[in-house]
């Protein structure tokens, strides 16, 4: 794989059951430093296509290569997910802290479980993070003491600190009261700026013209327009895109 | 002709020693049954949490007949009917056949108190903890079974308060405990008045630390998160 290739998808299949094609022939490559936004109509896909990436949902057929490590859906081991993941993290919609662990532990936890760091040095590490997502003076506060926007700042946090070669944003703020969207997507504002990878699916059009690097549009399982903001969001070329469009931003 | 009393005082303070003199027994058993139940009770949920093909069905088959029949023929059934087919059964003191029956039967509750624990987790925390490349066994252990053990302390606590009442049926295989007591002081004063309120009394109050106890590690639990 190339040097600044982070991602690599190629001919990936989702089906539930033997009806339900989810994912139909995905093909798709993420560069270093691009930030991808995947937009679309509900049921088309999207989520599963992330999480497809990570094996918490498993493809029916294709090959998935994130920072070197390759897994082919038709053969692979336990051992081979686990080694995947190590490469990728993921901030959920419901957020999904450990519960019983403060904030800086649930950044702390796969330093110390999965990359074997001393806990002083995954102490050092998560605290720098905490700080990154202005939470320093909630670092000790369990999950259930904070707001729905500081618990997923803490999440990108977590996703952030295991240094990832991408990270997958599965509708971050769909779950969020309006007024605490601001918080969160001004957090990942600043990582795009830093040159995270990122993947993110999302429903905030505004947001991904913003940040976005790179818009795909994904309709019935498959991507069917590719391309920069400007070309997908202000200049819908595709009818199904148009449509789509012209419907969230009513 | 002499006026027969209501309620003794005097004679229901001699006998209570008697009976508490015999709580040890009572003790002993529920300590014993209650370790062995536990980690009994553990094996079947972890079993059942990852549905472990073949001994998953037997422990399903094993909790259906053990919820499924009354202690009483439990007891028996095996301490007469095992026993005329199983030497190590007939060698059995009636403490430790008492012990054997009561760990079985309060295994399979105490194993759908922790299941139910386990459960409680929600999937979105077991996603995130493989998402960051977690393994199963570091999962279960960091953050599952943490969670679990606060959920499971209530039931667990109702399963044990159950097993201490049910010592009580000791006595049938010739257990000396409280019941035993109680047997041997009626048949002398047939004041079954004073003393079964004297046998009432002890069981309350060995209950009633428990649920001292049960209170003061909810609270230890509930201080963390």
């Amino acid at each position: 794989m190339e040097e600044n290739v982070m991602v690599k998808v190629e001919h990936l299949y989702k089906n539930f059951g033997n009806e339900t094609q989810v994912l139909k022939d995905v093909n798709l490559t993420v560069n270093k430093n691009e930030v991808i936004a995947i937009l679309g109509p509900s049921g088309t896909g999207k989520s599963t296509l992330l999480r497809c990436l990570n094996y918490l949902t498993v493809p029916t057929k294709g090959i998935i290569n994130i920072g070197g490590k390759k897994v082919d859906a038709a053969k692979h081991s336990k051992k081979d997910v686990v080694d995947l993941r190590k490469h990728s993290s993921m901030v959920f919609q419901g957020y999904n802290l450990f519960k019983n662990k403060t904030a800086l532990e649930n950044v702390m936890e796969a330093l110390i479980t999965v990359q074997n760091k001393p806990k002083e040095e995954a102490r050092k590490i998560a605290m720098n993070y905490v700080a990154k997502v202005g939470m320093e003076d909630r670092k000790d506060y369990y999950p259930s003491k904070l707001s729905g926007g500081q618990q997923q700042r803490i999440a990108i946090a977590r996703a952030m600190a295991v240094n990832p070669n991408v990270i997958l944003f599965d509708e971050p703020t769909s779950a969020l009261d309006p007024e605490l969207v601001g918080e969160v997507l001004s957090t990942i504002k600043d990582l795009a700026k830093e040159g995270t990878t990122m993947i993110l699916v999302t429903h905030e059009i505004g947001f991904a013209r913003e940040v976005a690097t790179r818009v795909l549009f994904m309709d019935d399982g498959k991507i069917v327009a590719d391309g920069t903001p400007e070309e997908i969001i202000d200049n819908p070329e595709d009818e199904r895109l148009q449509q789509f469009l012209n419907v969230i931003t009513k | 002709m002499e006026e027969v009393q209501f309620f003794k005082v005097e004679y229901f303070l001699e006998v209570l020693p008697k009976i508490i003199s015999k709580v040890n027994v009572t003790l002993e058993l529920t300590i014993a049954a209650t370790l062995f139940s536990l980690i009994l009770g553990i094996f079947i949920a972890v079993v059942a949490y990852y549905k472990i093909p073949v001994i998953y069905q037997i422990t399903r088959a094993y909790i259906s007949v053990m919820r499924g029949t009354p202690i009483v023929s439990q007891l028996y059934f095996f301490y007469y009917g095992i026993a005329l087919y199983s030497a190590v059964v007939r060698n059995m003191t009636p403490l430790v056949a008492v012990c054997v029956v009561m760990s079985l039967n309060e295994g399979a509750f105490m194993s759908e108190s922790i299941r139910a624990a386990l459960m409680s987790v929600d999937e979105g925390q077991k996603e995130a903890a493989y998402s960051l490349g977690m393994t199963n066994f570091q999962l279960v252990r960091r953050i599952i079974i943490p969670q679990a053990i606060r959920i499971a302390l209530p039931p667990l606590f109702n399963d044990i308060i159950n097993l201490t009442k049910m010592t009580s049926l000791a006595f049938m295989l010739g257990v000396p405990d409280i019941m035993g007591a109680a047997k041997i002081e009626g048949a002398r004063t047939f004041r079954y008045f004073e003393i079964y309120a004297a046998v009432m009394f002890s069981y309350w109050l060995i209950i009633f630390v428990l649920g001292l106890i049960h209170k003061y590690l909810e609270k230890k639990c509930a201080e963390a998160y």
